[in-house]
């Protein structure tokens, strides 16, 4: 009936704005909730979620070996020009020639963060890092070279 | 002179200028706004003889209601930042006229009418007694008209109902 | 004659009712200025510095409480939000409005070329009069209003349907479609939601039967009407609220700014302090409806008094009356705010049906209803 209809939906009405109510009443009374966090001043502590995603780098170990073999499988897979691999052609003990990288280059001002790069990686060899402090007086300065001078590739990766 | 007066002759100039000015200004929006202001200083007066409700009754009807009608049918209608084109000359004389005719009308009967001075209390002028009044059947009292006009407003409601219903069979906005 | 048109400061009599009530009141040195103002410069000057003195007391108010409210708006919205809000000027951000303000004030107030300038001036100083000129019969505490006349509840009714006419003029003078368009809507809203909020009033009127503020306070002795009138006078006071929300273009019934879809709605080209004329008239007319429906509805200054607990009335007076009324506005005002950062903003189809469908019918009802239980007397 009409009647009972426009009742229900006044109760119905009432009830659902009281559950919003309800929640943010408890947000506004519970201010350990709280999850702004206050920047400058805490960087010491500075806790950030797993997937946050601040640029590319590639992770040397102690023998300063990267794990690049210039497949150019990431420059291949960002969609907007951002990773350059240079590649050079090694000789091995053999005397064969072995592609290698020379640079990888990275322009830090046109990436998105979009992490297709390291998906499309098959050795591994760069992730995504953390760091998000990235203001420099110089343009030039966000344009990175990813592997350190004079590191090489490491044992056994193809 | 004491401050009573001056207080009656500010609202009163108030009240005069800005009708003239409604009705020699070529911007409509002006045009409504000066009417707010000459409305604004006739409650101004009710206020000044103490008619409290009256004064109240004048800004919730003539300001909040009527004004407020006809900004929006100058919103809707008008194009802003427009003037309005010169009325005609004889246009001009002829309201003129009207507007002095009207005002002769009104103060011959003033002047005509005889105040009589009286030593007795003031009748209270308060809401109460404005309702007993309004609804009494008595000799003096106004029952009837007020019933009379609830049915005038009451079929000017079923009027605009009736316009803005729409026919079942066409249903094409 | 005009000394009671414009009693000015309270120096009305006060009601010695059945009870006496032992709060302390303004009334001894209301009446000490006023009768040395009297014997110093004569009644008339008298009046004009009780005037010129009422006025002062009003612009502070308003300069305090445009401070308060907006810091208080912003830190309700942080905690609601789960943020922290202004934190960093003076003790824990408290300062904050304060630095706003100072750089509102030299911010240049500009008006576009188009604009109709002498309208596009004179919105924003209409908004701030109407505000000034509500707050003239609000009873801030016992014995301590301006003007106390006889039909308070009818006068503000009255005045407050004038601040519709800045917002349109405010619209239509910037010469902007967005502007114009906020204004509209702004009309329709406030034209139609000042219904339900005169029927949800006129429910206290009719118990009370008096239009006047001050017999309205003192019908609320032994207790306040949203005690004593059981559920009709809760349903008036939800649908005063939601009303009053309305009125004052406040979220979630803001369409008259809109931010997302109308750039700011009707205050889209004002800048400097014109802007901040009408974003602190906004929050003063926060206030006011919020004072009135505390007048109403939770007894102005009236303590917290049951029926005839002659001892807890008696300790509830020992608690000054401004406190009573302050704390209650501000409870109505938080109110307000935690309906404003919980709910989203309707749509222009949603607002109207929600009032000619929802509110308007139930108020009608509910009036009826009261009108019953005044005249069967169900009421406590």
């Amino acid at each position: 009936m009409f009647i009972t209809d426009y009742i229900k939906d006044v109760f119905g009405a009432m009830k659902s704005l009281g559950t919003g109510l309800k929640r943010t009443l408890y947000y506004f009374t519970h201010h350990k909730e709280i999850i702004t966090q206050q920047y400058p001043d805490n960087r010491a502590t500075l806790v950030l979620p797993d997937r946050f995603k601040g640029e590319v780098v590639m992770p040397h170990d102690e023998k300063n070996e990267h794990r690049c073999t210039g497949c150019t499988a990431c420059e291949l897979a960002c969609p907007n020009g951002t990773i350059k691999v240079v590649t050079k052609f090694d000789i091995t003990p053999e005397g064969k020639k072995k592609k290698a990288i020379d640079k990888l280059v990275y322009h830090l001002e046109l990436c998105t963060m979009c992490n297709l790069c390291i998906v499309a990686c098959p050795s591994d060899a760069i992730k995504m890092a953390q760091t998000f402090e990235h203001s420099v007086f110089d343009r030039s300065q966000l344009t990175k070279v990813l592997n350190k001078p004079g590191s090489k590739i490491m044992e056994g990766v193809e | 002179m004491g401050a009573s007066d001056v207080i009656f002759y500010l609202l009163a100039a108030m009240t005069v200028t800005f009708a003239v000015l409604s009705v020699t200004t070529r911007q409509i929006f002006r045009a409504a706004i000066y009417l707010l202001f000459t409305l604004i200083g006739v409650a101004g007066i009710y206020f000044w003889m103490q008619f409290e409700f009256i004064a109240a009754v004048q800004i919730v009807v003539y300001v909040g209601g009527i004004v407020v009608l006809i900004i929006f049918s100058i919103l809707l209608t008008q194009q802003a930042g427009e003037k309005m084109a010169q009325p005609p000359l004889k246009r001009k004389l002829f309201s003129a006229l009207a507007a002095i005719c009207g005002a002769a009308l009104i103060l011959v009967q003033v002047l005509n009418y005889t105040f009589k001075p009286t030593t007795e209390e003031a009748i209270a002028t308060n809401v109460k007694s404005i309702g007993t009044q309004l609804l009494n059947i008595d000799a003096t009292g106004w029952a009837l008209p007020f019933e009379v006009i609830s049915i005038l407003l009451l079929a000017s409601m079923v009027g605009c109902i009736v316009i803005a219903m729409r026919e079942k069979g066409n249903l094409k906005i | 004659m005009y000394e009671r048109i414009i009693t000015v400061l309270p120096v009305k009599k006060i009601k010695e009712k059945k009870q006496n009530i032992t709060v302390w009141s303004f009334a001894d040195i209301s009446k000490t200025i006023d009768q040395w103002l009297n014997d110093w410069v004569g009644a008339t000057w008298a009046t004009v510095f009780e005037m010129v003195i009422a006025g002062v007391c009003v612009i502070g108010l308003f300069a305090l409480l445009g401070l308060v409210l907006v810091i208080m708006e912003r830190k309700v919205a942080a905690w609601i939000q789960i943020r922290l809000g202004p934190n960093r000027v003076g003790p824990k951000g408290m300062l904050q409005s304060l630095a706003d303000t100072v750089k509102l004030l030299v911010k240049e107030g500009m008006t576009p070329d188009g604009a109709d300038k002498f309208l596009f001036n004179l919105a924003p100083f209409i908004a701030m009069i109407v505000a000034m000129l509500l707050m003239a019969p609000i009873a801030f505490a016992k014995d301590f209003q301006m003007w106390d006349l006889n039909v308070g509840v009818l006068y503000i009714s009255a005045v407050s349907s004038i601040s519709v006419i800045s917002i349109l003029m405010a619209g239509w003078a910037s010469n902007n479609k967005y502007s114009l368009l906020g204004a509209m809507r702004s009309g329709a809203q406030i034209v139609s939601y000042e219904l339900s909020a005169g029927l949800s009033v006129l429910a206290i009127v009719v118990l009370t039967g008096s239009l006047s503020l001050t017999d309205i306070i003192q019908s609320q002795q032994n207790g306040w009407w949203i005690f004593k009138g059981h559920i009709p006078v809760i349903i008036a006071f939800i649908t005063f609220i939601i009303a009053v929300t309305a009125e004052t273009n406040r979220a979630p019934f803001d369409l008259a700014e809109a931010e997302s879809e109308l750039t700011a709605g009707f205050h889209t080209e004002y800048s400097g302090m014109k802007f901040a004329l009408f974003f602190l008239a906004e929050y003063v007319n926060v206030f006011i409806v919020c004072a009135i429906g505390a007048t109403l509805f939770l007894g102005g200054w009236m303590p917290f008094h049951i029926g005839s607990w002659e001892g807890f009335n008696h300790v509830m007076d020992y608690i000054p009356s401004s406190i009573w009324f302050f704390g209650k506005t501000f409870f109505l005002i938080f109110l307000i705010m935690w309906f404003r950062w919980t709910f989203p903003r309707l749509r222009i189809d949603q607002l109207l049906n929600l009032e000619w469908k929802y509110l308007l019918p139930i108020s009608m009802i509910n009036l009826l209803l009261v009108t019953v239980m005044a005249i069967m007397g169900w009421h406590f």
